[in-house]
């Protein structure tokens, strides 16, 4: 008896009751990560400089087409040199200066003026354009190699930390033995075998970047089962257990969404280091090879040109700040989005 | 065959029998993956439980008795012992067979806070496993799910909104609507008030009384605080370190129980009355690791009454009538 | 359903506010002042502790929440006070905020005052606004005045020192020129005060070797090596079983007649407060809104929800087929309403409910409630 009381009188408050909760507002949880990413000045910073580069390597061929990105300028130059021999006749010396006229097909080494913004480099070609080319082929290499470095972490990952046991130990037992190889000589061979091979210069970077994704999913790979292994034992996966779900269900549709945070994060900051690796694969020839432009390769110039590295600073330096920019400008986003996606950051 | 013989004696009455079930968790393996040392979380637990009725099991940490809820649902793997449900021994099913049976058999956590799945809606929560389950046809679900909203008291506006939103009492709802969203027989509540605050602890316990009453459900409730037990249980076990210790209708636990630590554990509850100055029993020490358990009855080390047989023997656990069963070597 | 959600210029309205008062009390509490500014009287001379008024908020990004709002209660000397209240009502914070512990600079003292009563070693008691004082002299009290033992003992220890190094710790902090085997000894004599049975073995070990239990003693231990004057004991059996529960529990009835000084007690489970306590305090969404004797709130609770907490709390004594219930949920401490908070969920509420916040009214000596259905007319 005293029992339906008890519900009537619950019932009846619940409908009479104003919902508290109805008039206040919260944040939505969108909206809290936004706010958490912009309140960090460096993510904005971050985000400015990223849309920038952007902006000026996809956009910027489209509106600025005065010189295309193997297009030399062939408007000619003329060449002076100056040399002079002494003489020494009866004692006395005699300087004979003699001046070369030579006309040069290419205008190449032009400094930077109305025509060419930045200049011309050591073969003729406007550098401004090649930067914005060369962005172009930086940013969309890293974003393919992340994007296979994430698809291979998140599977391989995912099955190592949801089955564990024996597939765990060979999955991550393969991950050790990859980040033991090392990196670079192992590319250098690749490299010769390619050049051997003859495939076009336009497409061997994308082959070195299936590479450079072969020994870089690991890191992937670990942090994805590191999150599993923890998400399992919340007790809302073992209600999902419980209540029978098949286990591609529990995988792809409670886990891993759950990882995603830590996953945007992680691929912020790889997308960093994949324009470095890309810099330093084309500098050290590797990559695009010439014609081609890259922000590596045109650095490389500096190599096998001294002339270039001590007087014709804006053919090499603007590549050097582009990829600074770039690598920074990731690294804020990725910084600010850990902040703003990790709910134990809260201030 | 032997189990054919055994499913003869099963009581048609009876929804759940659990049968001398154990479980263990190796601790230390040798490299060729032989267990050389164990934790023995539930030893040897048996009884039967009836179609409607409760079943209150009460325990300290680590006496094993969340090990037992989920041993029953083979979320964890028996180490020995039979679970027979519904009259099907369910002990050795496969995972595949087990899904169908899932439905019928549910949990409620203890923690409403990580029982939810942070990224989804309340919605989504309680519509998966109906559609997953095809409880009702696909164009039925939403009314369906905002039907079994309004009977666990939450508001249908709630239906787009996300769990961290809501307060501990009004998630503790949710996870009961999302295990009643299946029709269970079976629902074993792993201590769901003990998160709660006193006023919502009510709230719930009167919830899930009302459920019970209303969709004829069979609860196994799972709580360290025998006054909580007490209110929705018709059945109580005691349990201490892995071994069912006292076993009983509540009339029988409360107005006369057997063993030394079930009358300790009652004693050691605070009653809020400032005058009642209880002759409390105040237990030596701590509770011995479950890794390592005394010899002889697993209590004596602790208990008042201790006598020299029992650091010898593991008394027996007998029927004392009517269903009372205990284990101490005082009862004789 | 309109959405629930604020929109971002609101977002940053309450940014931009927040900001403000955050910076003026960050400035405030980092202060360097004269002990003067602080020192104050007691208003009861038998009192070791008071709490006037006091406001403690924390500046959140979805607007302020009004945690403690408007506390007052004393904590009169050599007596236990029980904070009683559920999750949200301000009772752990109201300690934080008496022992400076609050987390900046989201939490803040806003405003009131929490006098206390020190006592200096040559033995001259002065009375400090606690609320007041910088944070550079806060050390003065804290620790060795007023101690505090937590919820968790899992992890209010260190793990990589053992328990003798943490304990001398204290008493080298309490006094610097004590030898090495004067700290040993006073730890080994404080170890066995809480009942510990090897406290040689248990000075040697680490926090892991020992159970929840233990580790609560030796907090207990920790907290009387200075020989507080006031102890805040915040739930410091919640995280225990029962049986240890009871142990702890029979230990501080035990300790409170041995050791000189008062001890607030804040917990959520009204059995303990009425084993424990002498007065009681009743806490409901950052307000007190009973107080009085252990017998009065017990045998004559005014308060509906005192009343209700006492109704629906499960007992071994009762025989009713199912719990009282208080309908409801804590209302969400953002935007309080204007009105009494317990209205919305109260059986007895009247049209005056709907007004102002009701006062705190006397009805004995010791008792206070503040509820419309005792106001005088």
């Amino acid at each position: 008896m005293s029992e339906n009381i008890n519900n009537e009188a619950l019932d009846e408050a619940l409908q009479n009751e104003v919902p508290h909760d109805k008039t206040v507002r919260l944040m939505s949880p969108t909206r809290m990560v936004v706010r958490r990413f912009f309140r960090s000045k460096l993510s904005v910073v971050g985000l400015v400089m990223v849309i920038g580069l952007f902006i000026f390597s996809f956009l910027g061929p489209v509106f600025y087409t005065q010189w295309g990105e193997i297009e030399l300028d062939e408007s000619g130059k003329t060449e002076y040199s100056v040399s002079s021999t002494t003489y020494e006749v009866n004692g006395q010396e005699y300087t004979v200066r003699q001046t070369t006229e030579k006309y040069l097909k290419d205008n190449f080494l032009a400094p930077p003026s109305a025509e060419h913004i930045l200049g011309t480099d050591n073969e003729g070609y406007d550098v401004f354009v090649r930067l914005m080319y060369g962005g172009r082929i930086s940013l969309i290499v890293s974003f393919i190699a992340v994007f296979l470095i994430t698809i291979l972490g998140v599977i391989l990952g995912g099955i190592a930390g949801y089955f564990g046991g024996a597939i765990d130990n060979a999955i991550m037992r393969l991950c050790d033995v990859l980040i033991c190889l090392p990196g670079i000589p192992i590319l250098l061979i690749i490299s010769t075998i390619l050049d051997a091979s003859g495939i076009d210069a336009k497409y061997r970077i994308y082959l070195l970047m299936i590479y450079l994704t072969f020994i870089s999913w690991p890191g992937t790979a670990r942090l994805v089962r590191g999150q599993i292994l923890s998400l399992r034992e919340q007790e809302y996966m073992v209600a999902a257990e419980a209540m029978g779900f098949s286990t591609s269900r529990k995988i792809f549709k409670h886990l891993v969404p759950n990882v995603m945070p830590q996953l945007i994060v992680q691929m912020s900051l790889s997308l960093g280091s994949m324009i470095l690796y890309e810099a330093t694969l084309s500098y050290l020839n590797l990559g695009v090879k010439a014609p081609y432009a890259a922000w590596g390769t045109m650095i490389n110039i500096i190599s096998t040109n001294q002339d270039v590295l001590q007087n014709h600073l804006n053919v090499w330096v603007p590549a050097g700040i582009c990829i600074v920019i770039a690598v920074l400008g990731f690294n804020f986003i990725g910084d600010g989005l850990r902040d703003a996606l990790d709910p134990k950051a809260r201030r | 065959m032997a189990l054919e013989k055994n499913l003869e004696q099963f009581d048609t009455d009876a929804i759940l029998e659990v049968r001398n079930l154990k479980k263990s968790f190796p601790l230390k393996k040798t490299l060729t993956g032989k267990v050389t040392q164990e934790l023995v979380a539930v030893d040897d637990v048996s009884f039967t439980l009836k179609r409607g009725e409760t079943l209150g099991i009460v325990g300290e940490s680590g006496c094993g008795k969340t090990t037992l809820g989920r041993t029953i649902l083979k979320l964890h793997k028996s180490n020995g012992g039979q679970i027979i449900f519904d009259g099907k021994d369910i002990t050795n099913l496969k995972s595949k067979d087990m899904r169908e049976i899932r439905k019928k058999m549910q949990i409620i956590f203890q923690d409403p806070y990580s029982s939810l799945p942070p990224r989804s809606t309340v919605g989504g929560i309680l519509s998966e496993p109906v559609e997953v389950h095809n409880i009702v046809p696909k164009s039925e679900i939403k009314s369906y799910v905002l039907d079994l909203m309004e009977k666990c008291g939450l508001r249908d506006y709630y239906y787009e909104r996300y769990p961290h939103e809501f307060s501990g009492g009004q998630r503790q709802r949710i996870c009961i609507a999302r295990a009643l969203s299946v029709n269970p027989e079976l629902v074993i509540c792993d201590e769901p008030v003990s998160a709660l605050d006193v006023s919502i602890q009510a709230q719930i316990i009167n919830l899930l009384k009302k459920l019970q009453q209303e969709m004829n459900l069979t609860y196994v409730f799972i709580s360290h605080d025998l006054s909580v037990v007490k209110f929705i249980s018709d059945k109580i076990g005691v349990m201490y370190l892995g071994s069912m210790v006292e076993f009983g209708t509540k009339e029988d636990i409360f107005s006369n129980p057997l063993h030394p630590y079930t009358q300790a554990l009652f004693s050691a509850i605070p009653q809020p009355d400032p005058d009642v100055k209880m002759n409390r029993i105040i237990l030596k020490g701590d509770i011995p690791s479950p890794a390592n358990p005394p010899k002889g009855c697993r209590f004596h080390t602790r208990c008042p009454k201790a006598m020299d047989i029992c650091k010898e023997e593991i008394p027996e656990y007998k029927d004392y009538g009517n269903g009372h069963c205990a284990a101490c070597h005082l009862l004789g | 359903m309109s959405n629930n959600y604020l929109s971002g210029k609101e977002i940053r309205a309450i940014a931009k506010e927040n900001k403000k008062v955050m910076k003026r009390l960050e400035a405030q509490k980092y202060r360097k002042c004269d002990e003067s500014e602080y020192i104050t009287e007691m208003k009861e001379s038998s009192n070791i502790l008071e709490i006037d008024e006091l406001h403690t908020y924390f500046f959140t990004e979805q607007g302020v929440v009004k945690a403690v709002n408007g506390v007052s209660f004393d904590v009169p000397q050599n007596k236990t006070v029980g904070v009683v209240g559920e999750s949200g009502c301000g009772k752990s914070v109201t300690s934080m905020s008496v022992m400076r512990l609050l987390q900046g600079p989201t939490g803040q003292i806003y405003s009131g005052e929490i006098r206390f009563k020190s006592k200096d070693k040559d033995g001259t008691e002065k009375v400090f606004d606690i609320a007041k004082m910088p944070m550079a002299d806060i050390h003065k009290i804290r620790g060795n005045q007023i101690a505090m033992i937590f919820q968790e003992p899992m992890t209010s220890l260190n793990p990589v020192f053992t328990i003798g190094q943490q304990l001398d710790e204290v008493t080298f902090i309490h006094n610097p020129e004590a030898s090495k085997e004067d700290a040993k000894a006073k730890s080994i004599e404080m170890l066995n005060l809480v009942g510990i049975a090897m406290p040689e073995r248990v000075y040697n070990a680490f926090p892991h070797e020992l159970s929840g239990g233990m580790r609560q003693r030796v907090m207990i231990s920790m907290a009387l090596a200075s020989n507080p004057r006031l102890i805040i004991a915040d739930e410091p059996t919640t995280a225990l079983d029962v049986t240890i529960q009871a142990q702890i529990l029979d230990l501080l009835r035990d300790l409170k007649t041995k050791i000189d000084g008062s001890i607030m007690l804040i917990t959520h489970d009204l059995g303990i407060i009425a084993e424990m306590a002498d007065y009681v305090i009743v806490m409901y969404a950052g307000r007190v809104i009973e107080k009085g004797t252990v017998d009065e709130i017990f045998h004559n609770p005014l308060h509906p929800y005192t009343i209700g907490l006492q109704k629906s709390k499960p007992t071994l004594n009762s025989d009713s087929e199912t719990l009282f219930n208080i309908p409801g949920n804590v209302p969400n401490p953002i935007n309080m309403p204007a009105y009494c908070y317990f209205k919305e969920r109260c059986s007895k509420c009247t049209k005056k409910c709907s007004g102002e916040y009701p006062e705190m009214i006397q009805v004995s000596p010791t008792h206070f409630v503040a509820c419309h259905l005792y106001d005088e007319e």
